[in-house]
């Protein structure tokens, strides 16, 4: 009888502990996406979009419905809390794995947007960051027809499971944040472009200072800059030889830079090895040498690249890491001011090496 | 029984993720924290041939009771008290700064004093069993949770996340001289061997420790983890701004093929198993110090009833954590650890040579 | 004799007294006849006695089964096991010959465990049909065999069984005096004794592990186990039992390697499923959906949408479900069991399902429940196994994730801290190398 009446007392005192926390799937709302954008109202600062799944027991393409809730607010928290307001449903963002920053805030100022998501417990430092153009809001508006279920198509577009685009750069937030803070390293961002109808575009990079974008690469530099930071990704490249257009395509690529300190000024040396096969040829090539042939290629991937890295030397910023690499083989207490003197007037050599694996199916 | 000598080094090389030894570390790691990841295995090598060597010339009696053989009784008592409460708060800083973080991940809505109760009461229980049971707890736990952690941490190694050129430009400053903090920070990784104060007990007189080299590698290799993973993932400079820094650095690491997709909950359970273990086995240790204070106590390693005063013992350390939890804050949590850290290393210090003295000595008595 | 015979027993038309006179002598016989051979009683007494082809009272001195009883006090105990009570009224020597006859199963096929390849034949509720099988099994002169009875009245007849040279002393020391203290009226099946020789009233899970196979008996022998054996009982006791015992089914020495490794390792993982899945279910879809992938979220909340109620009430309808179904197929005849299933498991989930009343997952959470519980090979492990979900369903209503981890871990520690007499229940055994002892050896007397 004592047991029993010590069991029914646990038991009271846990039911008065109950009540916090409890809170079932279906009283739940996931955010999928959130975007941040500059919203041009000087008070209120910030226009947060938040994309919230829908579900539905049937997961299918096309099936995904998804509902929109924005709102200006003067701090993001904020944001979020009158959001609440809103929506019927307690906001969960532990699945929320797309967070999208708008292009006008991006070139003001990330900092205050990533400092609230790492402050965040239940957003994921897996999420992927990005760029939305025009504004996050009009990115996140679309929806693919052939969605699954919401929040999918973009998320895939970034992950290693869905499409190995060559243009894609996919960012974690936990990996923007070292970028933000890293003395010598500095963040870069994808920019997804809606292009006004129902679809979107990942094909550019947004290159960042610590707080904000200072270029835009195009199409072409961006696929070069994702080949030469490793970060690499099926790709085909465009050459000519001869006069006659070749298509090739990259199989695997390898990029890796020394730092050279005893030049004068100081050289930074880049070395890019990569497999490839031809896609589109001059009829015959499988019989004529092919020592000339990846020579011309390396030669032109040697000037386009050595022309980008002065572009973005010219911007002051250093997303390859190339000042970390400084810091850790030269160190030294003023290791970190010496690079910001060198870094200006540094020398770029690039030293590509194709190598033709061979010409497709035919000859 | 090797073995169980074995499981309590890994259970304290591993809980230190969670004793903020990293946080400790990195916060150092311009002033010293490097170089001292270098000394601490050298330190940490000698306390445990020390310890081992001299333990063993006592077959089945305890730190306490060796104690007993040598000193007279107030030393004794007086020495058991302080170790009990060192015992006691090396428990309870891991299972207070583990009921916060399980308040941040898990439950956001509870209060955190109740889950601390929770957890506290499930050590106390598990605590109040006997010596034995309490070394086949730990070695179940280390055998489903170890090869867990030891995945997590083979994943980060080999993850393209990590960044070899921040960890070489931390790794450039083994030059600082160590400070007394880092130093000892450093060295609790290797203290698992202190267990033995205790669990010399149970081990059988033919006993004999080998492998006595591989705890200082292990040690080193789960030490330069600890301190350069997390600056691999966040860079020179962001590193510092976390709390959690491993909870963190966890939850940076996606399983795209696993069954759980977020390491940090993976993580977070595996060490939620081993804070539990780690607190029941400090105040197990805690307990019997106090116990053997008592006139008449003898010392038992497989009674199939637990005592009262077990009970009594073990309800004043939870009372007292639950305490410690609403008097203090993260803030003062963290500053507190560090001083204990120190204050451990010296105690440690001084116990080791104390029972290495005794052995020697009453060797040549003989 | 009689006389006195008929005043220690009650009115019992079943007692048989006789006075039988040929030429030379007169004997009393007495004997319960539904407890006897007829057959044997008049082929050993009745027909030498009336044939005289040798002197019935050379039979008594001669044939060795004729036992001399001195104690009138055991008259009344001996007739009641089967025993005829002769008088030889010359000489006034009483002598009892058994004739017993228990009705029981004939060496019966196995049902319990049953297992594919290995011996199909269970132990004998006949004490000396399953010595029989034992003994043949394990051919050794070193098997020592000890009688007991236990039950004031019942008096049920027991036999030790213990490999002599590998016998641990302790245990055995052990088991004597806690056979020799039972006090109770009545013992007949080997669950009861279990309990008893325990001692425990509430225990979670089994410490004796009790079986109907020899072979598991022969192997258990052999490895200085004690075994028990209940006379009127095809089941036998084994003890010391670990927790590792009861999840070996006895095949898994019979097939091939891998594939019983595996098997192990699968019901190691039954068994965590089985006790875990309810509260994880309840954890995760209350307190943390951030742990499955994104579409199972989506999938599970949106059939969860229909359900008005808590998720916890949700698993409760379906736990009481499964229990019910389970018990009733249990308790009914063989062949209505198998339509309760049916009709259990096939439509009511369905049904269940589309009236809203639980969601699809929970139903597939049910079955996996349902299912590991039965991989366990040892039923009353399987039995206690069971109960082990409901306290972790509680902790998980009120706590999430760190109350199911929190009560996994208090599990351990209790089971953990159980002893079967005097040994670990829970320990893993590594090598123990015997020069060097095992933990824990210096104290243990």
């Amino acid at each position: 009888m004592k047991r029993f009446a010590a069991v029914i007392t646990l038991f009271l005192v846990l039911l008065s502990l109950s009540g916090c926390g409890f809170k079932d799937i279906d009283k739940r709302f996931f955010v999928v996406g959130t975007g941040i954008d500059w919203s041009g109202n000087k008070s209120k600062p910030y226009r947060i979009t938040l994309q919230l799944a829908i579900p539905s027991p049937k997961i299918e393409p096309g099936a995904s419905k998804i509902q929109y809730e924005t709102i200006d607010a003067p701090s993001i928290a904020e944001g979020v809390r009158m959001l609440k307001a809103y929506v019927d449903k307690e906001l969960d963002f532990g699945h929320c794995k797309m967070m999208i920053i708008g292009e006008e805030l991006a070139k003001r100022d990330i900092n205050q947007s990533i400092d609230w998501m790492l402050r965040r417990r239940d957003i994921q430092s897996v999420a992927t960051m990005a760029i939305g153009r025009p504004t996050a809001e009009n990115v996140l508006h679309v929806q693919p027809a052939s969605e699954r279920y919401p929040g999918n198509a973009l998320l895939l577009s970034f992950g290693a499971d869905g499409t190995e685009s060559s243009y894609n750069y996919a960012e974690t937030l936990s990996g923007l944040s070292r970028r933000v803070t890293e003395k010598g390293m500095d963040p870069v961002l994808a920019i997804i472009t809606n292009d006004g109808k129902e679809s979107y575009v990942i094909n550019q990079v947004a290159l960042f200072d610590k707080s904000k974008i200072k270029m835009i690469l195009s199409p072409t530099e961006t696929q070069m800059f994702n080949q030469m930071s490793d970060h690499f990704t099926k790709a085909s490249m465009h050459g000519m030889f001869k006069g006659t257009p070749m298509v090739i395509a990259i199989n695997q690529l390898n990029s890796s830079f020394q730092i050279h300190k005893n030049n004068d000024p100081l050289l930074i040396n880049m070395r890019i090895k990569m497999d490839v096969v031809f896609e589109e040829a001059p009829n015959g090539l499988f019989e004529s040498p092919w020592g000339p042939v990846e020579d011309a290629l390396s030669l032109e991937y040697e000037k386009a690249t050595v022309t980008l890295l002065k572009k973005i030397q010219k911007h002051g910023i250093d997303p390859f890491g190339f000042g970390l690499r400084y810091r850790a083989m030269y160190p030294g207490p003023n290791s970190w001011d010496n690079w910001n003197q060198l870094y200006p007037n540094a020398k770029f050599s690039v030293d590509a090496r194709v190598k033709i694996e061979g010409t497709g199916l035919i000859r | 029984m090797n073995r169980y000598f074995f499981y309590n080094f890994m259970l304290v090389s591993l809980m230190n993720l969670m004793l903020f030894v990293p946080h400790i570390l990195v916060s150092n790691r311009y002033s010293g924290a490097v170089a001292s990841l270098l000394v601490a295995p050298v330190i940490g090598a000698i306390l445990i041939y020390m310890f081992t060597n001299a333990m063993s010339r006592y077959p089945g009696l305890g730190f306490q009771d060796i104690l007993k053989l040598h000193c007279p009784r107030w030393l004794v008592s007086l020495s058991s008290i302080f170790f009990a409460v060192m015992w006691w708060f090396s428990s309870t800083i891991v299972v207070v700064a583990y009921a916060v973080l399980i308040n941040r991940f898990f439950n956001p809505d509870t209060n955190s004093t109740i889950i601390l109760i929770v957890l506290v009461v499930a050590a106390a229980y598990a605590a109040s069993r006997s010596t034995l049971t309490i070394n086949f707890i730990i070695e179940i736990t280390i055998i489903v949770n170890a090869p867990i952690i030891l995945f997590i941490l083979f994943k980060m190694v080999r993850s393209p996340q990590l960044n070899l050129d921040s960890i070489r430009v931390v790794a450039n400053y083994v030059t600082k001289m160590p400070t007394i903090i880092t130093i000892s920070a450093a060295t609790l990784i290797f203290t698992g061997y202190i267990y033995l104060a205790l669990y010399n007990r149970l081990l059988p007189p033919n006993f004999r420790f080998k492998h006595l080299y591989i705890y200082p590698v292990l040690g080193f290799i789960i030490l330069v983890i600890t301190f350069f993973v997390p600056i691999g993932f966040h860079g020179t400079e962001g590193v510092d701004r976390y709390i959690y820094l491993w909870a963190v650095t966890s939850d940076s690491l996606s399983m795209q093929y696993g069954f759980i997709e977020r390491v940090v909950f993976l993580f977070l359970i595996v060490f939620l198993n081993l804070t539990l273990v780690y607190t029941m086995s400090g105040w197990h240790l805690g307990m019997e110090y106090i116990k053997g204070c008592f006139k008449g106590s003898k010392p038992e390693i497989d009674s199939p009833k637990a005592p009262l005063s077990n009970y009594i013992i073990l309800g004043t350390f939870a009372t007292a954590t639950v305490l410690y939890l609403i008097f203090t804050n993260e803030k003062l949590n963290y500053l507190i650890t560090s001083y204990w850290l120190v204050l451990r290393m010296f105690t440690e210090i001084v116990s080791v040579l104390w029972i290495f003295i005794l052995s020697r000595r009453r060797l040549r008595s003989e | 004799m009689n006389e006195r015979i008929r005043l220690l027993f009650a009115e019992a038309a079943d007692l048989k007294t006789y006075t039988l006179r040929n030429k030379d002598m007169s004997i009393d016989i007495a004997y319960i006849a539904p407890l006897c051979d007829e057959k044997m009683v008049s082929d050993f007494i009745t027909v030498p006695f009336t044939k005289e082809e040798v002197s019935y009272r050379k039979h008594l001195h001669t044939i060795p089964e004729y036992l001399k009883v001195e104690d009138s006090a055991r008259w009344q105990d001996l007739l009641l096991r089967g025993n005829v009570m002769i008088r030889d009224n010359e000489t006034g020597d009483i002598y009892s010959l058994f004739t017993g006859d228990v009705i029981c199963n004939e060496s019966p096929q196995t049902q319990v465990e049953s297992a594919i390849q290995g011996p199909q034949i269970a132990l004998s509720e006949d004490l000396n049909k399953s010595l029989n099988l034992i003994r043949t099994m394990y051919p050794v002169p070193e098997l020592g065999i000890e009688e007991y009875s236990v039950g004031y009245i019942s008096k049920t007849p027991l036999l030790v069984l213990f490999d002599q040279r590998h016998v641990d002393p302790s245990v055995l020391d052990n088991v004597r005096s806690k056979l020799s203290s039972i006090s109770v009226d009545m013992v007949h099946a080997a669950g009861e004794l279990e309990k008893l020789l325990i001692g425990k009233r509430r225990h979670l899970f089994p410490t004796v592990l009790i079986t109907e196979r020899p072979d598991r008996i022969a192997r258990a022998l052999g490895k200085g186990k004690v075994v028990v054996l209940i006379k009127g009982s095809m089941f036998a006791l084994i003890m010391p039992a670990s927790f590792f015992d009861f999840m070996h089914a006895i095949e898994d020495n019979y097939e091939a390697y891998w594939m019983t490794r595996v098997l192990i390792i699968i019901r190691y993982m039954s068994i965590v499923l089985t006790i875990t899945l309810p509260a994880l279910y309840i954890a995760i879809v209350s307190y943390n959906p951030e742990l499955f992938r994104v579409q199972l979220a989506f999938s599970i909340a949106a059939s969860r949408s229909a359900v008005p109620y808590p998720s916890y009430i949700e698993v409760f309808i379906m736990l009481f479900m499964i229990e019910t179904l389970i018990e009733a197929s249990i308790r009914l005849p063989r062949y209505i069991g198998s339509t309760a299933t049916t009709v259990g498991g096939l439509i009511l989930g369905q049904a269940a399902q589309q009236a809203g009343l639980v969601s699809s997952i929970m139903i597939i959470v049910t079955s996996v429940v349902a299912i590991s519980n039965f991989v366990i090979p040892i039923n009353s492990l399987s039995f206690s196994v069971r109960f082990l979900k409901y306290p972790l369903i509680v902790s998980s209503i009120f706590f999430g994730i760190t109350g199911v981890a929190v009560g996994l871990f208090l599990y351990l520690c209790y089971l953990c801290n159980l002893r079967s007499f005097g040994k670990p229940y829970f320990r893993l055994h590594g090598k123990i190398n015997p020069a060097e002892g095992d933990i824990g050896q210096v104290r243990t007397k």
